[in-house]
């Protein structure tokens, strides 16, 4: 069910299927819109646009960007962090490589944090002050998504040109990111992604919750094992880190797990 | 060797060591990231500049990475089970290969068949199963492993390791330190190895030629045992610090608690008592209390009721706060024995003992109030003291720092003194066979690494996780086993093992009510 909604939304953010054609990337009416999650508006194949390259525009523009910031807290109020579980491409990515049967390895509860580092001081302070996106210019999904399929399939050359160390430092920071995401639990949600710490701050609030009966559970762990951020949710419902991707729900063996609408 | 090999293709072609090994779709995944990622930076090269050092540098953590994974093999999340045990056996493991009929053999385990018979099953107590109706008899299942001979001559150091006390914790280190090439002596002071597991396990329990074959195996593997020496009297512990490169001191808990009563020199000694009766003797004492509510009380109790005593066993919390294994408990009771919870002895007179009543809270922690005015006489004839018991390490006083209660100070698994090492139930105190056999894995890493001179943090890391193919079967709803026991009025009378072993097709069925949870909860 996760897994089919995750596919549907990869299809409707990024399907411009003209590009292919054109080799530009779709500038049409949807791009005024954000959509909730981390999607590079720069990809070929993308409708709409990331909410975080919009907000540091307008940061880079020193304004005070309502319209991002109603759309996070709409979002976040609602929902909390379920987008970043059911419609978040690189999120979807990220799962898939975690499902390689390699090494793995568990990351420290501090690392969480790291987030708030990325959204405070990466994505506001010193873009605030510099006035250049300094997120975009780091994301990985960026790159990925946007950055390689447009330098591969430039024709003209100019784009080409372009590339230097900053480039290559992306390109540095991408296969980090994923060789941590195959050996890590949704490394990069969990660490970085500056949309997640948004979202995280609205968990404890929003109108979808999780409550675990305390009296029923035997704290068996499966929830932990199961849960792609590796939140132990039978300890701490709402925890920042909870996707609400009700993969726990599915398999608690006692039923302790549910969630309500507030 | 497979991990060998799979090394060095890896070393050399990013991802060939994991096809290698079998996992296809790992080898696959890491060439496309790693080729794909040389052949874009190929595609689109504008000149070297300072930023491509940290593409090469993300790619040699890459090929890191890659190695170490040929070398680890597939890692997973530990379920409850494994987490509980504090032997560190993997028995969702075995138990997949139970009900997967697989070929494939469980690595040797040292006292597997005894860990199926005295073992108080931590890990049956956290077994996710329970969440669905009841845990899976994960001990029991034991029976049924296709387990590996002992694996002990790869290669050989020329250090040698002395070990004092051949009880499970001594031996099972032994073991373990054989395996990785050292030469090992075990002193051991009464005549027979075995420790605690001869001494005072009930043949009920565990029959003598279950614990001969298990130890048979470990010596088999080119252990040196020296039984009848006393370390202290007969052999100083200097003239042994100087014989060998490390000593493992593994004495054990023997010495039993005092309850400092009136009439105390009357009373017998629980652990004197099981170690006569193993040898042989009788007792007809008539009626007699025992006060304690361990497995020792229990296993007292269950002697003496097998030579015809009338016995009542005083506890001073409630029942279900024995620290006793409950299955044992019922079984006792089935057999006739009393169980008074909620008292302590104050005074034994002769053919009497004055009881006091007690407030205990739930749980075995928790301060245990004496009521006022609650004395009660029972008539007895004879009163057990099998309170616990606490190690003796009097003679390594002089060598080592030694606790209050007599167990030995152990810091970061190091004593105080550089070249002894100690573990078992001289450093827990009285704890379990599984808690010796793992510590003795541990001491035996520790010693492992000191010994080569690898800091044990970074040795321990190194460790090739096992991990066989294992299947997720589907959920099955199957009742657990009712394991079988012999006739309560046919085993009371003799010393004959209690519990039966199941049938090869009951055991399969068992094994398949395991949800196997590493693999079926994963995201
Ligand atoms: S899966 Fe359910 S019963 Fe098990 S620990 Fe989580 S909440 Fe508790
Ligand atoms: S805690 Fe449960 S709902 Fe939250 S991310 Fe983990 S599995 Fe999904
Ligand atoms: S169901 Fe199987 S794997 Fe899970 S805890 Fe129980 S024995 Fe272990």
């Amino acid at each position: 069910m996760k897994r089919i909604v995750q596919i549907v939304f990869v299809i409707i953010h990024n399907s411009y299927i003209p590009a292919f054609f054109s080799g530009g990337i779709y500038q049409g009416v949807l791009k005024r819109y954000c959509t909730p999650i981390l999607n590079c508006w720069g990809c070929p194949l993308a409708w709409y646009s990331c909410p975080m390259g919009a907000l540091q525009h307008f940061i880079g523009l020193r304004l005070i960007p309502f319209y991002i910031l109603g759309i996070f807290s709409t979002v976040g109020m609602t929902i909390g962090r379920m987008s970043c579980g059911w419609i978040c491409p690189f999120g979807f990515l990220q799962d898939i490589l975690y499902k390689i049967k390699s090494f793995k390895l568990k990351l420290p509860n501090w690392c969480s944090y790291l987030k708030y580092v990325m959204l405070i001081g990466v994505a506001v302070f010193v873009v605030y002050l510099t006035e250049e996106p300094w997120f975009c210019k780091l994301c990985p999904d960026g790159s990925l998504i946007a950055g390689i399929p447009l330098v591969l399939a430039d024709r003209s050359g100019d784009l080409r040109a372009l590339v230097g160390w900053h480039y290559y430092m992306k390109i540095a920071i991408l296969i980090f990111i994923l060789l941590g995401s195959i050996g890590i639990k949704r490394f990069f949600c969990r660490t970085f992604c500056p949309v997640g710490a948004i979202y995280s701050v609205f968990n404890r609030f929003s109108l979808l919750r999780i409550r675990v009966n305390k009296k029923r559970c035997i704290d068996c762990g499966s929830c932990q094992l199961v849960c792609p951020m590796d939140v132990p949710i039978h300890r701490s419902p709402n925890h920042i880190d909870c996707i609400r991707c009700l993969d726990c729900k599915k398999v608690c063996p006692t039923q302790a797990i549910k969630y309500e609408v507030r | 060797m497979k991990s060998a090999k799979s090394i060095i293709i890896s070393i050399f072609i990013v991802g060939g060591g994991q096809v290698y090994e079998g996992r296809l779709w790992v080898g696959i995944a890491f060439a496309v990231i790693f080729y794909g990622s040389i052949f874009l930076m190929k595609n689109i090269w504008t000149g070297l500049n300072p930023a491509f050092w940290g593409i090469v540098g993300v790619w040699i953590l890459f090929w890191l990475y890659n190695i170490y994974d040929a070398y680890k093999g597939a890692t997973y999340d530990k379920p409850p089970c494994e987490k509980a045990c504090p032997a560190g056996i993997t028995p969702w493991i075995y138990i997949n290969l139970i009900a997967t009929d697989s070929k494939e053999e469980y690595p040797f385990f040292p006292f597997f068949k005894i860990l199926e018979r005295i073992c108080p099953a931590p890990c049956e107590d956290k077994c996710t199963r329970r969440g669905i109706d009841k845990p899976v008899a994960i001990k029991y299942l034991k029976s049924a492993v296709k387990m590996s001979p002992p694996q002990c001559n790869h290669k050989k150091r020329d250090k040698r390791i002395g070990i004092i006390g051949a009880g499970p914790c001594g031996l099972a280190a032994g073991y373990f330190l054989v395996k990785k090439g050292y030469g090992v002596t075990i002193y051991e002071k009464e005549e027979m190895p075995g420790g605690v597991l001869r001494t005072f396990i009930p043949e009920f329990r565990l029959s003598s030629s279950v614990l001969d074959e298990e130890i048979e195996k470990i010596l088999n593997c080119g252990i040196e045992l020296k039984c009848g020496v006393r370390v202290g009297a007969d052999i100083s512990l200097d003239e042994l610090l100087q014989k060998y490169d490390a000593l493992f001191v593994a004495t054990g808990a023997g010495k039993p608690i005092k309850l400092n009563i009136l009439g105390e020199e009357n009373c017998l000694n629980g652990l004197e008592l099981l170690k006569e009766i193993k040898k042989g003797k009788e007792f007809h004492l008539g009626r007699v209390g025992v006060v304690g509510g361990g497995n020792t009380a229990i296993d007292v109790a269950r002697s003496l009721i097998r030579q015809g005593n009338k016995v009542t066993i005083y506890y001073r919390r409630r029942i279900e706060d024995m620290p006793c294994e409950h299955e044992d408990r019922e079984e006792a009771r089935e057999e006739g024995i009393e169980i008074v919870p909620l008292c302590l002895p104050q005074r034994v007179e002769d053919g009497r003992v004055t009881f006091i009543k007690t407030a205990a809270p739930e749980g075995r922690k928790g301060r245990i109030e004496i009521m006022p005015d609650s004395e009660f006489e029972v008539e007895l004839d004879r009163l057990v003291l099998a309170c616990g018991q606490i190690p003796d390490s009097a003679f390594l006083r002089k060598y080592l720092k030694v606790n209050q209660n007599g167990s030995i100070k152990v810091k970061n698994g190091r004593t105080s003194h550089p070249k002894i090492f100690a573990g078992g139930d001289a450093v827990l105190g009285s704890k379990t066979l599984a808690h010796a056999v793992g510590q003795a894995k541990e001491v035996a890493d520790l010693i492992d690494f000191s010994l080569r001179g690898i800091a044990p943090g970074i040795g321990r890391f190194f460790k090739k996780s096992y991990m066989p193919r294992v299947e997720v079967l589907p959920i099955k709803d199957l009742p657990r086993i009712k394991i079988p026991h012999r006739d309560v009025e046919e085993r009371k009378n003799d010393f004959l093992e209690v519990e039966l072993r199941a049938s090869e097709e009951e055991l399969r069925k068992e094994a398949d009510r395991c949800l196997a949870c590493p693999l079926r909860y994963r995201p």
